[in-house]
């Protein structure tokens, strides 16, 4: 939340003085307690996320040790690390992970890097794909709007799962030969595709809507009597008057995105070892050697998630109420 | 009304076959090929060819396309394996069993999981819901408010396994979550899916209680509500008469989607507990790319869907009476 423009220090001793509807929207956030704790929640996810690498170099450990070779003392004959409470010791903080004895505190930032990276990508591509084809749809009407109104129809029909599942193999296959080994950022660009292409239309509706009540204002109208193109008509006119619907839309899609990504890969179709990733580790989390020996180490990945998702959900509710503080909570 | 029926049916038929056709080019798009799987040890390009042939994948997508439009309309007896009645799908490439009877064998473990987790989290969820707005502002309201957060923001995929492992591997109460046919044996179906259904509508509950509790709230400030209240009528029959069925209207629809998508295959809570329902065999039919199966499974998750959609807009008319199907 660092973009928003800060407000006058004078405000307070200025008689009058006007704000823009931006202005007053961090001023009202500002006071919102719950939504300045979840957004440095939320920000320090992201600083973790970006400083993976340097936290790990600090922390002199990396995500890809497999300690059952290295450090075979620290173990039993099951995989299972020999300490309680799934190895956690003054040097591994979050203990070790049964199996493979990978470290699971860089295994989580680095993981956590990994989803976000993917999540933030879909909500960039899903934003733009919304804006453009949204706002097309609003501002053109007649046949576009019906077009683009259909495909949403037909795409909002998919099995989004079952669609993830089956096309991820195949957009696999169009960057390597199924011969080859599949290197990770196909598989990250892939799971970042096929969540794109089915995870627009919702966004797209609520833009489509906004900007059909917005085509009908007076100021758009007095906009195109004064000869402005379409293309000035959208970007200067529409575009900052749908900012709001958008901001808030994204803060509550990317943890969604978020879960969905952790789900492919719990499921085995997305990321897979050794590279780390936060569903990955809930797929770990499930085999039965954890089950049965070591809960501790789910909580990790779970715990984390969710104060992850409530967070950025509180966030997202705390954006919503400032834009608009007539809703009723 | 009928030809609101008649229209969406139309349209779901349509969209239908655009999925069967996208279903189609994507299994064509698939990096294995299903012959090799079955050619197996001994395989040679002759035996290869020969399956080739014998699947029918010898010919042009476009003619195997027919062939299966064909297939499911009027059923077919082209089959090695025996005739096939509308709707035909097919033989599965990997069991070489129907796939039509394969998915009817696998549905009543997926309805079953979902209409037993959706009757209780629809009335639970609903339930705390309106006591939360009942008793807005109050402790109660905001422990429920704050509960609901956090449990809606958990996933099936964290849940799930710490259910199995406190109450399966660690304390041995339950035994694993398993699918006894229901006529068989009512005692252990209803013992085999507990630790499911209460994992699944643990979160699908949390989800209702926070929509049905906003969704409440806003009906209260509505001018109906307030002038029934200005009327003298007492706040508990102006709250379960007037407000209630106003805010069904948002949770109705939610509820068609949510219902709509678990008839299709739960694939998370199936894959979570190993429970043989619509969701497991869509992943199984990816694993070996099966054709007949993953388009069976696909047009049958999103006929659900579809039928769900036009189920709930057609209730809207019953729960509103300004909604006018056009």
């Amino acid at each position: 939340m660092d973009g928003g423009p800060q407000p006058d220090p004078n405000t307070a001793t200025v008689k009058v003085e006007g704000r823009s509807p931006g202005q007053l929207m961090w001023i009202r956030f500002k006071r919102d307690r719950t939504g300045v704790i979840s957004a440095f929640v939320v920000a320090f996810f992201f600083v973790v996320a970006a400083a993976a690498p340097l936290i790990s170099k600090l922390y002199g450990k990396n995500p890809y040790t497999v300690y059952a070779d290295e450090r075979p003392e620290l173990f039993d004959s099951a995989g299972v690390p020999v300490q309680p409470n799934g190895g956690i010791s003054s040097e591994f903080w979050f203990g070790l992970e049964p199996g493979n004895g990978y470290d699971v505190f860089t295994k989580l930032i680095y993981g956590i890097r990994t989803s976000l990276l993917i999540s933030l990508a879909v909500t960039v591509a899903v934003v733009l794909t919304g804006i453009l084809l949204g706002v097309t749809a609003g501002y053109l009407g007649g046949k576009t709007d019906f077009f683009i109104g259909r495909l949403i129809d037909f795409l909002l029909a998919f099995p989004s799962q079952l669609f993830f599942i089956a096309s991820m193999p195949v957009v696999v296959s169009l960057f390597v030969s199924p011969r080859d080994e599949t290197p990770t950022y196909v598989r990250v660009v892939a799971l970042i595709v096929v969540q794109w292409v089915l995870g627009w239309m919702s966004l797209a509706r609520i833009l489509r809507g906004t900007t059909l009540a917005l085509r009908e204002r007076e100021f758009i109208e007095a906009a195109k009597v004064s000869g402005a193109s379409p293309w000035r008509i959208i970007r200067r006119e529409i575009l900052p008057n749908v900012v709001t619907p958008l901001l808030v839309q994204a803060t509550y899609i990317l943890p969604s995105f978020v879960t969905i990504e952790a789900g492919l890969s719990f499921l085995g179709v997305g990321i897979v070892e050794p590279t780390p990733d936060w569903g990955q580790m809930f797929s770990k989390a499930s085999t039965e050697l954890v089950l049965q020996n070591d809960i501790t180490y789910m909580f990790f990945p779970g715990v984390s998630m969710v104060v992850f998702v409530v967070a950025f959900n509180l966030l997202g509710d705390s954006v919503r109420d400032a834009f608009d503080p007539k809703t009723a909570r | 009304m009928l030809r609101f029926l008649v229209r969406r049916i139309l349209g779901a038929v349509v969209i239908l076959f655009l999925l069967s056709i996208v279903t189609f080019l994507l299994f064509f798009g698939m990096p294995r090929d299903p012959a090799l799987l079955m050619c197996g040890k001994t395989c040679n390009p002759t035996s290869l060819a020969n399956i080739h042939h014998v699947l029918g994948l010898d010919k042009s997508i476009p003619e195997q396309y027919w062939i299966f439009l064909h297939n499911l309309i009027l059923g077919s007896n082209q089959f090695a394996q025996g005739p096939c009645p509308a709707p035909c799908f097919g033989y599965s490439y990997h069991t070489n069993d129907p796939v039509w009877s394969t998915m009817m064998d696998r549905l009543p473990t997926t309805v079953s999981l979902t209409l037993g987790a959706a009757v209780v989290f629809l009335f639970v969820g609903l339930g705390t819901g309106m006591l939360a707005a009942w008793k807005r502002g109050t402790m109660l309201d905001k422990t429920v408010t704050a509960g609901s957060m956090v449990i809606s923001s958990m996933q099936i995929y964290f849940l799930g396994p710490l259910a199995l492992a406190a109450l399966v591997y660690q304390s041995h109460i339950f035994d694993k979550p398993a699918y006894n046919d229901f006529t068989a044996d009512p005692v252990t179906w209803f013992t085999g899916l507990i630790i499911p259904w209460v994992v699944l509508s643990t979160i699908f509950a949390s989800q209702y209680t926070r929509m049905a509790r906003s969704s409440m709230i806003e009906q209260l400030q509505e001018e109906h509500v307030r002038t029934a209240r200005a009327k003298g009528m007492s706040r508990r029959y102006v709250f379960f008469r007037y407000a209630w069925r106003g805010s069904l209207i948002p949770i109705v629809t939610i509820f068609g989607i949510d219902l709509g998508s678990l008839l299709g295959g739960a694939i998370i809570t199936e894959y979570t507990f190993g429970l043989p329902g619509l969701g497991r065999l869509a992943v199984e039919s990816v694993q070996f790319s099966d054709l007949p199966l993953l388009l069976g499974v696909m047009l049958f998750s999103a006929s659900m869907i579809l039928l769900f959609n036009i189920l709930v807009d057609a209730t809207y008319a019953f729960i509103d009476p300004r909604v006018r199907l056009a």
